[in-house]
């Protein structure tokens, strides 16, 4: 079944981008076509096949020793701050999270 | 007089080593290169002149000092701009990165740079790696130097321009569906992703985790095989978890004879439909030129290959949804003003920040992984993984390498694929590679005899074989310069008289 443009607002919001009422129009399009492309996959009979995540598949976290600075990584603090359009003292400054309704949205 | 884009980048490096002549002559000559080509080309995002001389002058006082020198000393190279080198701005070609300045600097670069390369500076890409053309750069677009008018393939396509010009010697770029070997393709140079894990990608800013992969462009396979040295020196990188300790030596045995080995090709793939007859043509001069080393010629099959474009387009824009995700304008990158809420300031920050591909490729992934759509697409494409990785293992229990074009069609003019699912096809050849995570190499074969523009032919190996499927990339290099279709080293035809002289 083919997305709605309500179908594509949701996902804007979902995925936080903020798209133009032109710009939904044509993502609308755009995310049919795509997903007409992807339909090959839907198509497979795929019983009792194991999925594969990651080309390199023995994988497994890896944790770091509980130490300051344990791989020279840090930052210092004015160049973690140098690229942030805004920051006060020590930290970066964002708006209100709350917002006037006491929700995030 | 010598011209800079005439050598190889062992010539460099023995030259600067000898004395003959020093890392900062050699980086004067890059950067005259680069003023003289940069307004036909425009590879180049930014070019770090003064990191360029600076390095130089390091190289070349250690030399004074009696110091050993690395492999590249002096050897100019540049970076695709989403790889973090400090002193310089890494902006994905994005405007929402159009400010940031890199806080410190990715393994590879690190490592070709520790190996004595010059740094000449950072090179222009597909916005975010979203693309197959360099088009969608929010800068600027880059000029295919064989055609002008042409693109130069993407996303790295900066990377193989440069190089193509003869502005650097060697150029780094990375590959999440064909991003290296494309645009090397469509430049007429060497181009290669190494096997996932390979090399690391920490400092490079990620697309699609499970699927890219750092590698290096140059004008013919040895100096691919020095970059490849260069990359994998330092072994494993404990600042990606996915980084595996190999490290062999890509020059020994490069030139050793093929004679014996086999190739496979894939007759059902030669079939399709959009491959054109420039392109078959150029893949049966490989065939040739291969037959005439010795290689012995076997038919594979990769029955799962079709569905590649599928899964891809499930995996990779799921992966960049998930990583692309940090761009919330608060610690880095576009941030929109006079916002109440946070929420507000995020979306309209994405919004404007993020050009129309990558907003597409991320609204693609935010559905794909949606509850309800998960089961129905993301879960099954990574079983389809599984089914192509088998047929790659296979193939290879009957073939050292499997040859196939590298891109369906030579490079195309400006704005001719518009149609965002229409440049996703034109993938086909190189998708299955990063989704079973094997290492491929494009190498010229010649020029199309439609277009005359330069055709490739692609070679895929096994997992960590990289090595191996250099030797037989080198082999192909030799049967197409004794066929005189191609000759390695060289730069196209109209920067060849531009490539920085060499007093």
């Amino acid at each position: 079944m083919a997305l709605t443009r309500d179908d594509v607002r949701g996902i804007a919001d979902y995925a936080r981008i903020a798209l133009t009422e032109e710009e939904l129009d044509e993502m609308c399009a755009y995310m049919n076509e795509a997903i007409d492309l992807l339909q090959p996959i839907r198509e497979y009979d795929l019983t009792d096949v194991e999925p594969t995540f990651h080309p390199i598949g023995d994988l497994s976290n890896v944790m770091s020793g509980d130490e300051l600075n344990a791989h020279g990584r840090s930052l210092d603090l004015d160049v973690a701050l140098s690229n942030a359009a805004a920051s006060q003292g020590r930290s970066f400054r964002v708006p209100s999270i709350l917002g006037d309704e006491g929700g995030d949205r | 007089m010598d011209t800079l884009s005439s050598m190889s980048a062992a010539r460099i490096a023995a030259g600067v080593a000898s004395g003959e002549f020093s890392a900062t002559q050699v980086a004067e000559a890059s950067l005259a290169a680069i003023e003289a080509s940069e307004g036909e080309v425009r590879a180049f995002l930014q070019v770090s002149a003064d990191l360029a001389l600076a390095s130089a002058k390091r190289t070349d006082e250690r030399r004074a000092a009696g110091e050993q020198l690395g492999p590249l000393a002096g050897v100019p190279v540049a970076f695709k701009d989403n790889m973090h080198l400090v002193g310089t701005r890494t902006t994905c070609a994005s405007r929402m990165l159009e400010n940031y300045e890199s806080v410190f600097t990715a393994t590879c670069v690190q490592r070709m740079l520790d190996a004595g390369a010059t740094p000449m500076g950072k090179t222009n890409m597909d916005e975010f790696a979203f693309g197959s053309s360099t088009e969608s750069s929010a800068f600027h677009r880059t000029n295919n130097p064989w055609d002008t008018g042409r693109v130069p393939g993407g996303s790295s396509g900066g990377s193989a321009a440069a190089v193509a010009a003869g502005e650097v010697t060697i150029s780094l770029g990375s590959d999440t569906g064909g991003s290296i070997r494309q645009p090397a393709c469509f430049c007429g140079v060497v181009g290669m992703k190494p096997t996932y894990g390979a090399v690391s990608r920490y400092g490079v800013v990620a697309f699609g985790s499970s699927l890219d992969q750092v590698g290096p462009f140059g004008r013919c396979v040895q100096d691919v095989a020095l970059a490849m040295n260069a990359l994998v020196a330092g072994g494993r990188d404990s600042l990606d978890s996915t980084s595996q300790d190999v490290r062999p030596d890509f020059l020994e045995g490069l030139d050793d004879s093929v004679e014996g080995m086999r190739v496979g090709v894939i007759p059902a793939l030669m079939e399709h439909e959009g491959l054109t007859a420039e392109v078959r043509e150029g893949l049966q001069a490989a065939r040739t030129a291969l037959e005439a080393r010795g290689v012995q010629i076997v038919e594979v099959e990769l029955p799962n290959m079709a569905s590649a474009i599928a899964a891809y387009y499930v995996i990779g824009p799921s992966e960049a949804f998930s990583n692309l995700a940090r761009f919330d304008g608060v610690r880095f990158g576009y941030q929109e003003p006079n916002c109440a809420t946070l929420a507000e300031q995020t979306a309209l920050s994405r919004a404007h920040g993020f050009g129309s591909e990558a907003k597409r490729r991320q609204m693609l992934g935010a559905y794909l992984l949606a509850a309800g759509v998960y089961d129905k697409y993301y879960y099954p494409a990574q079983q389809v993984r599984t089914l192509i990785t088998q047929d790659y293992r296979n193939a290879f229990e009957r073939c050292d390498a499997i040859m196939l074009p590298a891109a369906p069609t030579c490079a195309w003019r400006f704005g001719e694929v518009s149609d965002p699912t229409q440049m996703y096809a034109s993938d086909l050849f190189t998708i299955s590679n990063n989704i079973a995570g094997n290492g491929g190499v494009s190498v010229p074969v010649g020029l199309g005899s439609q277009t005359g523009m330069p055709v490739a032919a692609q070679l895929q190996g096994p997992a960590f074989q990289d090595k191996k499927l250099l030797r037989v990339a080198r082999a192909l290099e030799l049967g197409i310069e004794e066929a005189k279709l191609h000759r390695p080293g060289t730069v196209a035809p109209a920067f060849a008289k531009k490539g920085g002289d060499l007093a």
